[in-house]
């Protein structure tokens, strides 16, 4: 009789906090080609949640993740969307491949659901579909050509080079970039591509080489391949500078890369010396006891980003979520000093103009900052 | 070979067709909308193994082209419909047009090369298409695809949700009852003929060249229509889909299931697309390397497929002395 | 002039890399006649023992390297020892065998993939970054190095081929199984010892490669085309096939990024066309096989 009243109050308390909880759904890549950069943006939402939860939740309830995994592959991403949408998730987040996030999208759209992308960074995520359930914080890679070129101004460029591989992000960012470079009236006098699963990245190098540019610009976001292109630009012995995408911002190219990376400039949206990067990443060693790095920030900063909106909202509502987001001003981990995520006028790209940061390799480690946004 | 199913109902074709598209379609509309997305790419799977599995198990030919004429139609209807504005009927078969002239170009020269040669060939052309849709601005949209279009109205009505579930339903039946009655024709006689010995088959009076050719034609424009049906499930076309990956997926599909045999293609595709939704949550990042070591298993267990099982167990049925 | 010529030595290397990986199905395909998919996988897990023993443990090359192949070896028997030989002695069809090691493929990858992060990992060259300059012709030592190698290797497998009984044994078996277990080879001890060498030399070729591209779980894919794509071209018939294959490849894709007139996007489709085109020309491959 006991056991059954047990029984019956652990169930009651399971029933109530199922009902208490804010669902949010997550959407990453656990086996595919995105898993480097989706698995620690996920531990940094899990652990942004937790954190949240310890000091009350939102509304007075728990935020509970719903995790799935769409292998990077876009038509099974739609479905866990649906799949996530189902099961009573209030906000998607979406740290797959871009073609996947914007295939979720035309579920969200239609389901009226909010949905956020804390690191994708293809321009078009934002352009192709009018969807205002739909934001996008990850940095542009629009914002990231201007940031390299405002710093590169004093050097005065007239020739340049673009390199990037043929990877979806890679792809995208390489146009960015080009648009940015012809912008900025430079001449782009020579562009390559190496694709992935290349051996050798000389011949690319050697054009680039007889092009004889004032310096080049990696557009390029798969490591292995920018590794390959460093590897041979050291072997060729070449000396003009290189200006690289935030590709180079990960921290493993600090083992992966050594004695290849020094002297290269990237941009980055993480500034190591920010109060609030001290105070993440020293609470994440505490809680994890592993090393956090940028992309733990971006997962972070969209999991709080969520949590803000819902608690401006004051409901579950999707429908006042999402205005509550679209007039959302908040600053989070990412982005330099300072910088606040906002989407002013109906935009729906948050990550500030200005809030790049560009650092540089000092030997095997990364730098400090040493520019800031597009001036 | 087989002898008649006796418990197979004594009714036409066409009855029997009519019965499983109104059980298949169905079905839709007792399902939630998750499960009608899963059901939707489900049926879409199967159509595709079906037609892979004319081409692989029937006909004996290895290419990994398939999912590239998946591309070209689902592509080309979104392409004449959103941006050369066809009516809808003149884009369908243009789109068919374009799979057909597309399949011709590599299958007539191809009748030259035997087994693994044709795998490389459609390899390289699986990855050719990647490239061209990477490549091609403004027309395909190059790496983030085509959004922001939907099925057109016919007669002020427009086919979504279950209503759209039917639709694949429709191409799943008519799919599958194209393909077995190709099978049992004399057409699907020397498929098999030259799948098994090609020599044989040129003796026997098959002009193989013609029925490879065909074979691969036909094959290749069915899944060029799946393309096209896919193209509006979620309103969005992109290159990933149609990559190397998938065309790997399917073969697996063909040969768990049992190459050869339509039922087989059927089980392998239900089987090998669901077993990620039911592993992930089960055992997490891990599901992958399951997937992998099932596949192996029922390779190793049943090296002609799943369907073996079935056919075993239905010839101890009429061995058995109590029926 | 001298671009071509460091050009050249590059391509080389990598095609070298290819002729490698297109040894390893080629010793695979003689006494069974499957051909192995995972052969890139091969090459990956060997690249991650690279990355383990010369890297994390710092062992000297040599070592690290005899570890690492010898090791390979062991993988490469057991593959046969669990997944291939109940497939052939239970009389399944050829194909069998050849999509369970096309599994097996998913396997390794996956094993590696939930055992290390999926970030590159380094492993180091043979003799550090450097050049070497022989009059015109300049390169990197890790290029001469794979030369070198590779060309060891394949002439010690046309040696083991043309001068051994026990090669001899392999080609018999090639020829017709049944005559050949009549004549009293042991089909079972060529089978195991055909996948042990081709687990072998595809680990080599990983080995070679991995300081370049690094060793990263997506690594396998791309090398199993490459290599097939350099027995293809090369033909199944000679031991040299392989290695012309490799080379003509290499040179096709280096060449055609380095001088032709075409977008940078679409220069990596030029090889793929080549490829259809020779096929289509030449559906035997270069090489014919000796009669």
């Amino acid at each position: 009789m006991k056991l059954v009243a047990m029984l019956a109050a652990a169930l009651i308390a399971v029933a109530a906090q199922a009902q208490d909880t804010i669902k949010i759904g997550v959407i990453t890549d656990r086996v595919g080609v995105s898993k480097p950069y989706s698995e620690p943006a996920t531990e940094g939402m899990v652990f942004g949640a937790n954190e949240i939860n310890k000091k009350g939740g939102v509304l007075g309830r728990r935020l509970e993740l719903l995790v799935e995994d769409d292998q990077s592959k876009p038509d099974v991403s739609a479905a866990l969307a649906r799949k996530l949408i189902d099961q009573g998730a209030v906000f998607i987040l979406s740290v797959s491949l871009s073609p996947a996030t914007q295939q979720q999208q035309t579920v969200t759209m239609e389901a009226k659901t909010p949905q956020m992308t804390p690191m994708n960074s293809a321009d078009y995520l934002t352009t192709q579909l009018d969807n205002p359930y739909f934001w996008q914080t990850g940095p542009l890679g629009s914002v990231q050509i201007a940031t390299l070129l405002a710093h590169a101004k004093k050097q005065n460029l007239k020739r340049v080079a673009l390199i990037t591989d043929n990877s979806d992000l890679g792809q995208a960012i390489g146009k960015a970039f080009r648009g940015g470079l012809e912008k900025a009236a430079m001449q782009v006098v020579d562009e390559e591509v190496v694709p992935l699963g290349a051996t050798s990245a000389t011949p690319q190098m050697q054009k680039i080489r007889g092009a004889n540019p004032d310096a080049m610009f990696v557009a390029g976001v798969v490591t292995a391949t920018n590794v390959l292109i460093f590897k041979s630009y050291r072997e060729l012995g070449l000396k003009f500078p290189i200006h690289a995408s935030y590709n180079l911002s990960v921290p493993i190219y600090e083992t992966a890369a050594k004695g290849l990376v020094d002297g290269i400039t990237f941009v980055d949206a993480y500034d190591p010396d920010k109060p609030e990067v001290k105070a993440f990443e020293a609470t994440y060693r505490k809680e994890t006891g592993k090393e956090p790095a940028n992309l733990h920030g971006y997962g972070y900063d969209g999991i709080m980003l969520v949590a803000e909106a819902i608690k401006k909202a004051g409901s579950t509502d999707k429908e006042k979520i999402r205005a509550a987001m679209q007039s959302l001003t908040y600053g989070g981990v990412m982005g330099a000093k300072g910088m606040k995520y906002h989407f002013p006028e109906g935009k729906r790209t948050g990550f500030d103009p200005n809030g790049m940061v560009v650092r540089v390799y000092e030997g095997d480690r990364q730098g400090r900052v040493v520019h800031v946004g597009q001036q | 070979m087989k002898s008649e199913n006796p418990l197979a109902l004594r009714a036409t074709p066409l009855i029997r067709g009519a019965g499983a598209f109104i059980v298949l379609a169905g079905a839709a509309f007792f399902m939630g909308d998750y499960h009608n997305d899963v059901y939707r790419k489900l049926l879409l799977w199967v159509t595709l193994a079906l037609g892979y599995n004319f081409l692989f198990g029937v006909c004996g030919q290895v290419a990994f082209s398939h999912f590239a004429f998946y591309g070209i139609g689902a592509y080309s209807i979104v392409i004449f419909l959103f941006q050369l504005h066809l009516p809808f009927p003149l884009a369908a078969i243009c789109g068919i047009a374009l799979c057909i002239v597309f399949a011709l170009a590599v299958a007539i020269p191809s009748t030259r090369l035997e087994g693994f040669y044709l795998a490389l060939v459609t390899l390289a052309l699986g990855q050719l298409f990647i490239v061209v849709l990477n490549e091609g601005g403004t027309v395909t949209g190059g790496t983030g695809g085509i959004a922001n279009y939907r099925l057109p109205e016919i007669y002020g009505l427009r086919l979504r949700g279950p209503w759209y579930t039917a639709v694949i339903a429709l191409l799943v039946v008519a799919t599958y009852a194209v393909l077995v009655r190709l099978d049992r024709s004399g057409f699907g006689r020397a498929c098999r003929a030259v799948r098994d010995n090609p020599e044989a088959a040129a003796a026997m009076g098959v002009d193989v060249a013609r029925t490879k050719v065909i074979a691969f034609t036909l094959t290749s424009v069915l899944a060029g229509i799946g393309g096209m049906v896919y193209a509006f499930v979620d309103n969005t076309v992109n290159p990933p889909i149609f990559g190397i990956e998938n065309a790997f997926l399917l073969l697996f599909m063909v040969i768990v299931g049992g190459a050869g045999r339509h039922a087989g293609a059927v089980i392998g595709a239900v089987l090998l697309f669901l077993l990620p939704f039911w592993l992930s949550p089960l055992v997490g990042h891990h599901h992958a390397l399951v997937f992998g070591v099932l596949v192996v298993a029922a390779i190793l267990l049943e090296p002609r497929g799943l369907i073996g099982i079935y056919d075993r167990v239905a010839d101890r049925y009429k061995g058995s002395p109590s029926r | 002039m001298q671009d071509f010529f460091e050009l050249a030595v590059g391509a080389a290397a990598s095609g070298c890399v290819y002729g490698l990986i297109g040894l390893a199905y080629l010793l695979i395909i003689r006494p069974t006649g499957i051909i192995n998919f995972a052969v890139g996988e091969w090459a990956m897990l060997a690249a991650f023992g690279g990355y383990v023993t010369l890297t994390k443990y710092e062992w000297p090359y040599p070592v690290g390297m005899a570890v690492v192949l010898g090791l390979m070896f062991v993988v490469g028997w057991a593959t046969e020892r669990v997944v291939v030989r109940r497939l052939v002695e239970g009389g399944a069809p050829l194909l069998a065998p050849i999509l369970a090691l096309l599994g097996m493929l998913v396997v390794f990858r996956e094993s590696i993939s939930v055992t290390f992060p999926p970030d590159p990992h380094p492993v180091p060259d043979a003799f550090g970054i450097g050049r070497l300059e022989l009059g015109p012709i300049g390169g990197t030592y890790q290029s001469f190095f794979t030369i070198v190698t590779a060309l060891g290797v394949f002439i010690g497998a046309w040696l083991f081929f043309e001068r051994t009984v026990a090669g001899k044994a392999f080609e018999a078996v090639a020829l017709n199984r049944r005559a050949a277990a009549l004549m009293g080879i042991d089909l079972t001890r060529v089978t195991a010892l055909s996948f042990g060498a081709g687990a072998v030399v595809a680990g080599l070729g990983g080995l070679l490669v991995a300081p370049n591209i690094s060793a990263h779980y997506l690594m396998g894919v791309p090398l199993a085309i490459q290599g097939f794509t350099a027995l293809v071209i090369g033909g199944v018939g000679r031991v040299a096939g392989p290695l012309l294959g490799g080379l003509l490849l290499a040179l096709a894709e280096q060449l055609t990024v380095r001088y032709a007139p075409v977008p940078a996007g679409y220069a990596q489709g030029v090889p793929l066309v080549l490829l259809m085109v020779f096929l289509l020309l030449r559906p035997t491959g270069l090489l014919k096989a000796k009669v």
